[in-house]
C-alpha cells in the first residue's frame, strides 16, 4: 500500500487535500477529501442589517459571487415579504446576470482549470504508443490546451490557443454582467426587491453583441459545428438515443477523415468538445469509433453503489412567463431548470428541503449531529493539537461538513441539473454507459454535462435579453428595513457548481439573528458521515486507477492523474464549502433557532 | 519618465495606454531582466485572481510577455499540484507545485504577491488555513523572508477584509493582513513574524486589474524604486496614492454627481439620482473607480445604481456597514451636513463650490497627504 496525498489540489478555488491509499494494482482503495481552511463566514452576518448579506455573501467565492448574491436576494425577498411583487423585468435581469456568470464559470472551469490536465505528460507517453496519429494529436492538444507558464522537460510551452481565447470570452461575459450589474467579481445589482439598475435600449443592444461574440468563440473553438445545429440535434433531439446517435455520427465523420490525414485541427472540423468526446471515453472512442487509444475518463470517477449516492438540484432561473413575483417556497417547480432529487439509479423524486441534514462526525466541529442546517449548533475545534489533517475513518479530518439528503450523499452541479431537466444528450450518455455496465455518472459525463449546460444556456440568455427584458419596465420594489422585523426567509438557487441555499432569520430590530448557507462543494467534497459513508468525491475516487488511462503504462504514484481529473471534474470551490458556522449556542435561547418553514 | 510623471500618467489612463507610453522600454523588454512573481493564496475567494484575468489591453498574458515576467507560481493557473508519496514530495517541479514553490522561495529574488488573509489561529498555530501539509502562515513566512518586496492584493491580504470582520470568533480565527489588520499596522502578519519587507497594498474587493498590473508594471520598469520611492507614492495605509488619492474621493467624479449637486437624492433603488440617502459611501472612499470604471470601463457601482460600499478602505466591511443606510455625517462646514449642502446647492450661488466643500467635509483632514496627482 502506498499513501498518495495531493495537497494542494491546484486549479480549483481554495485549499483542498486528497489523501489516497493506493494498492499494488494501482487502484485507490481508501481516500479522504478535506477542506483545509476554516473561515467562519456566516458569523459576520449576525447582528447586521440583513440587506448587507447580498453583498457580503458574495465574498465567499469570487468565481461564482453572482449565485450567492441571487440566493441571498431570494432569501431577502422572502424575509421582507415581497417575493410575490418583485417586478418581472427585475427577474429577467437577474436571470441574465446569472446565466452570464454560469457560462463564464463553466468556460473558466473547462478551459483554464480542467483541460490543462489532458496535456499532462502521461498522455504524451500514451499517445506515443500509436505512432504518427498519436504525435499529431498530442501536438494539437498542446496547441489548444496548454496552460500558462507550462514547461515540459525544461522546454517552455506557449499557452494554448483555446485556453487564451477562453480567458478572453470569460472576460467578455464578466464585462456583460458589469454592464448591467456594476462590476465583476462581486456584482452590485441584486438587492432585496429586484435590481438596482435599469438597463437601457443601448444596453440590450450591447448584451446582444456580447452574446454574438461569445457564440463566435463557441462555434469557432468549442464546437466543430454551428451551435444551432448542435443544440437542434442534442438538446432539442426527439429522444436521448437520437442525441447520442447525432454525437457519434458526427464524430465518426471526423474520425474517418483524420485517421488518414492525421489532422485534428479546427480546420478539419474538430471542436474542443469533439476531441474530448472522441478521445475522452473508452466506450465512444475505442468501441464505437474504433480509435486505437482513448483517455478512458468514463472509467474513472464513477459510483460503485447506487444506493449510497443521489443527485440534487434546487432549480434555477425565475419563470418570467407569468409576470411579476415568484414563490420562494416553490422555487424550482417552474422556471428553466427544475428542482429534483434523483436516486443513484436515476429515479426522480420530489425535492423537499426538509430532508437535508448536516453531520459533523468527521469534520472539525463539536456539537450535535445530524441536524437540519438551520437547527445546526456548530462550534469549531479550538485546540490546535486536535486539528489533525491526517485523520481517517475513525477521526475528524476536514472543515467541510457532511450534508445528506434523506441520509444519502448527493452529487450537485451541472450533471445533476442536466439529469433533473432530463436533457437528452446527457440522458443518452447515461443510458449508454448504464447499458454497458459502467457507472453512468463518471468523469467523462460530468465534463460533457458542464459543456452542454454552457451551450444550452446561450439560447435562454438570448431569449431573456432580446424578448423578455423591457427597459421601460419596473426593476425594484421599494422596501423598508422594518419590513424585516421578526421574519425569516429562504433562498434556493443553483451556483455553477450546484445547489445553493441561503436561509436568514431576523429579530425585533430587523437585524440578522441567524444566517445559514448550504453550498455546493459542501455536498460534493463532504467527508464521511456519521455512518462512515464517504462523500461523493470520495466515492468517485474509490476504485479509480491512480495513473493515466487505467494504468496503461504502469503505476506512477508521482503523477496521479486519476485523482486529479476526477476531483477537478466536480469544479470544487473550497472557500464556499468551508463557509460554515453558526454559533447559535453562543446566542443562547431556543427562540433564536430557525424554524423550518 | 520620473516618478511624478508616472503618477500623472498612471492615474489618468488604463494599463494599455500606460504600456504604450513605455513602448521604447517594452520593445527593449529583452533588456528588462526577467522578473519572477510568486503569487500565493491564503484565506480568500480567488476574486482578485478572477479580476486579474479580466485585465484589458493588455490582458494578463500580454502583460506577462511585455514586462518579461516569469509567473513562477500561481495555484489557480499553473499545471502543477502538490504531490506527496508516502509522506515525501514526489516527482519534479514540472508536476509538483510544492517542489516548484520550495525551489522558487529557496532561490529568492522575486516579487511576492499575496491574495488572501493569513490565518494565525487557533492560538498562533495557523492551522485554520493549510496547504502543502503545512500552515499557510509558515509558507507566507518563508516566502516573505526571501522576497524582494511584497504586493498585497485585495482586501483580505491588505487589511483582513471579510475574514477579519467583526464577529464573536474574529479573535479566535485571528486572520491578518500582510502588514495591517484593518487600520492597525502593529497587527499585520509581518510584524507578528518580525519580518521587515517593503510592502505595497492594492486593496479593493476585488482589486481592480489596472491597480494590480500598473503597480507591478511601475515597479518592474523601475518607475517606482523600491523601497526608496515608497514613502512618496504610498498613503499611510501603503496604498498607491495614484489610485487611492488622499485628497480625492469617488464622490468627486461620480457619474451621478450632477444629481447630488441639484439635490436629486433618491430614496428608492433602481432610480437614476444620487445614492447618498440610500447609503452611498462614495464621499468617504478614496478611489479612482469613478474615472477608471470596471470591466473594460463599461460601468461602476454607483453608475449601476448601487451605493458605493467603500470596498477599498481598510475598515471594510465594518466601516461601511450597513451598506444601505445613510452614513453618519462627518464634520460639518458652516453648520451644514452633506445632505443639506446638496439641497442648498439647488439653484444657488454655492452650487459651484458645493463639490469642493463636500469633499473638504468628508475627507478626514488627518488622512491627507500632499497629493501627487
Amino acid at each position: 500500500m502506498t499513501r498518495v496525498v495531493v495537497d494542494p489540489l491546484t486549479r480549483i478555488e481554495g485549499h483542498f487535500r486528497l489523501s489516497a491509499e493506493v494498492n499494488e494494482q494501482g487502484v485507490i482503495s481508501d481516500i479522504q477529501s478535506a477542506g483545509m481552511l476554516f473561515r467562519g463566514f456566516e458569523r459576520i452576518l449576525l447582528n447586521r442589517d440583513p440587506r448587507d448579506a447580498a453583498r457580503i455573501t458574495q465574498r465567499v467565492c469570487g468565481v461564482c459571487p453572482t449565485s450567492h448574491a441571487m440566493a441571498s436576494a431570494n432569501a431577502l425577498d422572502d424575509l421582507f415579504g415581497i417575493a410575490d411583487q418583485v417586478p418581472k423585468d427585475a427577474l429577467v435581469a437577474r436571470n441574465i446576470i446569472q446565466s452570464l456568470n454560469m457560462m463564464a464559470s463553466h468556460a473558466t472551469h473547462i478551459y483554464v482549470l480542467w483541460l490543462p490536465d489532458i496535456v499532462n505528460p502521461a498522455y504524451r507517453d500514451v499517445l506515443a504508443t500509436i505512432g504518427d496519429t498519436g504525435a499529431a494529436l498530442w501536438k494539437e492538444l498542446l496547441y489548444r490546451f496548454a496552460p500558462i507558464s507550462y514547461r515540459l522537460n525544461g522546454v517552455s510551452i506557449p499557452p494554448g490557443n483555446a485556453y487564451l481565447n477562453a480567458i478572453k470570452e470569460k472576460k467578455r461575459l464578466q464585462e456583460a454582467i458589469a454592464l448591467i450589474a456594476g462590476k465583476m467579481p462581486h456584482q452590485m445589482s441584486s438587492v432585496v426587491g429586484g435590481v438596482t439598475y435599469r438597463p437601457t435600449v443601448a444596453d440590450i443592444g450591447k448584451l446582444t453583441s456580447y452574446y454574438h461574440h461569445v457564440m463566435d468563440f463557441i462555434d469557432g473553438s468549442t464546437l466543430g459545428v454551428d451551435h444551432r445545429t448542435w443544440l437542434d440535434n442534442t438538446f432539442r433531439a426527439s429522444s436521448p438515443q437520437r442525441a447520442v446517435d447525432f454525437l457519434i455520427e458526427h464524430l465518426q465523420e471526423l474520425v474517418e477523415k483524420s485517421l488518414i490525414s492525421n489532422d485534428f485541427s479546427h480546420v478539419a472540423g474538430w471542436g474542443d468538445i469533439d476531441l474530448l468526446a472522441a478521445f475522452g471515453s473508452e466506450l465512444i472512442g475505442e468501441r464505437y469509433l474504433g480509435l486505437p487509444v482513448s483517455f478512458k475518463f468514463d472509467r474513472s470517477g464513477g459510483y460503485s453503489d447506487p444506493s449510497k449516492i443521489g443527485f440534487l438540484s434546487y432549480g434555477v432561473y425565475y419563470d418570467v412567463e407569468h409576470g411579476d413575483g415568484y414563490d420562494p417556497l416553490e422555487f424550482g417547480r417552474s422556471g428553466f431548470q427544475k428542482a429534483a432529487f434523483i436516486t443513484g439509479s436515476f429515479e426522480h423524486k420530489k425535492f423537499d428541503h426538509r430532508n437535508v441534514t448536516e453531520q459533523i462526525g468527521h469534520s472539525f466541529y463539536v456539537g450535535k449531529h445530524n441536524l437540519h442546517p438551520l437547527e445546526g449548533v456548530t462550534d469549531p475545534v479550538r485546540n490546535a493539537d486536535e486539528i489533525d489533517y491526517n485523520g481517517n475513518d475513525e477521526s475528524k479530518y476536514s472543515w467541510i461538513k457532511a450534508p445528506r439528503y434523506d441520509g444519502i450523499p448527493c452529487e450537485v452541479g451541472p450533471l445533476a441539473r442536466m439529469v433533473a431537466m432530463e436533457e437528452p444528450l446527457t440522458m443518452g450518455l447515461i443510458n449508454m454507459f448504464s447499458k454497458n455496465g459502467q457507472s453512468a455518472a463518471n468523469t467523462f459525463t460530468r465534463m460533457m454535462a458542464r459543456a452542454q449546460e454552457m451551450l444550452l444556456l446561450s439560447d435562454e440568455l438570448l431569449k431573456w435579453v432580446s424578448s423578455d427584458l423591457d427597459p421601460n419596465g419596473k426593476f425594484c420594489v421599494p422596501t423598508d428595513l422594518s419590513m424585516a422585523e421578526n421574519s425569516q426567509g429562504i433562498g434556493l438557487w443553483e451556483a455553477p457548481r450546484g445547489a445553493l441555499g441561503h436561509w436568514v432569520r431576523t429579530g425585533r430590530d430587523s437585524k440578522v439573528i441567524n444566517y445559514q448557507m448550504v453550498v455546493p462543494t459542501t455536498w460534493n467534497a463532504s467527508p464521511r458521515d456519521d455512518l462512515g459513508v464517504p462523500g461523493p468525491i470520495e466515492q468517485a475516487l474509490l476504485g479509480t486507477k491512480v495513473s493515466a488511462v487505467e494504468n496503461l503504462l504502469g503505476i506512477d504514484n508521482a503523477n496521479p492523474t486519476g485523482i486529479l481529473h476526477t476531483a477537478r471534474s466536480y469544479d470544487p470551490c473550497i472557500a464556499c464549502a468551508v463557509h460554515t458556522i453558526d454559533l447559535t449556542k453562543k446566542l443562547g435561547n431556543a427562540s433564536r433557532t430557525f424554524n423550518i418553514v | 519618465m520620473d516618478r511624478r510623471t508616472f503618477l500623472k500618467v498612471a492615474g489618468a489612463i488604463g494599463a494599455s495606454a500606460f504600456l504604450g507610453i513605455y513602448h521604447s522600454d517594452i520593445s527593449n523588454a529583452i533588456e528588462i531582466s526577467k522578473t519572477k512573481i510568486v503569487w500565493i493564496h491564503g484565506a480568500e475567494c480567488t476574486g482578485c485572481s478572477e479580476s486579474l484575468l479580466n485585465a484589458e489591453n493588455p490582458d494578463i498574458v500580454q502583460a506577462i510577455q511585455k514586462l518579461n515576467v516569469d509567473l513562477v507560481y500561481h495555484e489557480t493557473l499553473l499545471a502543477q499540484q502538490g504531490i506527496f508519496v508516502d509522506g515525501r514530495l514526489a516527482g519534479t517541479s514540472e508536476l509538483n507545485s510544492e517542489i516548484l514553490l520550495n525551489d522558487a522561495i529557496e532561490e529568492g529574488g522575486y516579487i511576492l504577491v499575496v491574495e488572501g488573509s493569513i490565518a494565525n489561529g487557533p492560538n498562533g498555530s495557523g492551522k485554520y488555513c493549510m496547504y502543502g501539509e503545512r500552515p499557510f502562515k509558515d509558507i507566507f513566512k518563508k516566502a516573505a523572508e526571501n522576497a524582494d518586496m511584497i504586493l498585497a492584493v485585495g482586501m483580505c491580504a491588505t487589511y483582513g477584509g471579510v475574514n477579519a470582520a467583526d464577529s464573536a470568533i474574529t479573535d479566535l480565527m485571528d486572520f491578518r493582513g500582510v502588514s495591517f489588520l484593518k487600520e492597525d499596522p502593529s497587527k499585520g502578519m509581518l510584524t507578528e513574524l518580525g519580518i521587515s519587507k517593503p510592502v505595497i497594498n492594492v486593496p479593493g474587493c476585488p482589486a481592480h486589474p489596472d491597480w494590480m498590473l500598473l503597480t507591478l508594471a511601475a515597479v518592474i520598469l523601475g518607475k517606482i524604486r523600491v523601497p526608496d520611492d515608497l514613502d512618496a507614492v504610498l498613503d499611510k495605509y501603503d496604498r498607491p496614492l495614484v489610485f487611492f488619492p488622499a485628497d480625492h474621493t469617488l464622490h468627486d467624479n461620480c457619474p451621478r454627481r450632477g444629481f447630488y449637486d441639484v439635490g436629486k437624492l433618491d430614496t428608492d433603488l433602481s432610480g437614476d439620482g444620487c445614492l447618498w440617502k440610500l447609503g452611498c459611501k462614495g464621499p468617504y472612499t478614496h478611489s479612482d473607480c469613478a474615472l477608471r470604471k470596471w470591466n473594460g470601463s463599461v460601468n461602476m457601482c454607483t453608475q449601476a445604481g448601487s451605493p458605493c460600499i467603500s470596498c477599498c478602505e481598510p475598515g471594510f466591511p465594518d466601516s461601511s456597514s450597513p451598506f444601505y443606510e445613510e452614513a453618519e455625517d462627518k464634520p460639518v462646514l458652516f453648520g451644514m451636513n452633506a445632505d443639506s449642502l446638496a439641497k442648498v446647492g439647488v439653484g444657488t450661488a454655492i452650487l459651484a463650490g458645493a463639490a469642493h466643500a463636500v469633499r473638504r467635509i468628508v475627507v478626514d483632514k488627518d488622512d491627507e497627504k500632499e497629493g501627487e496627482v
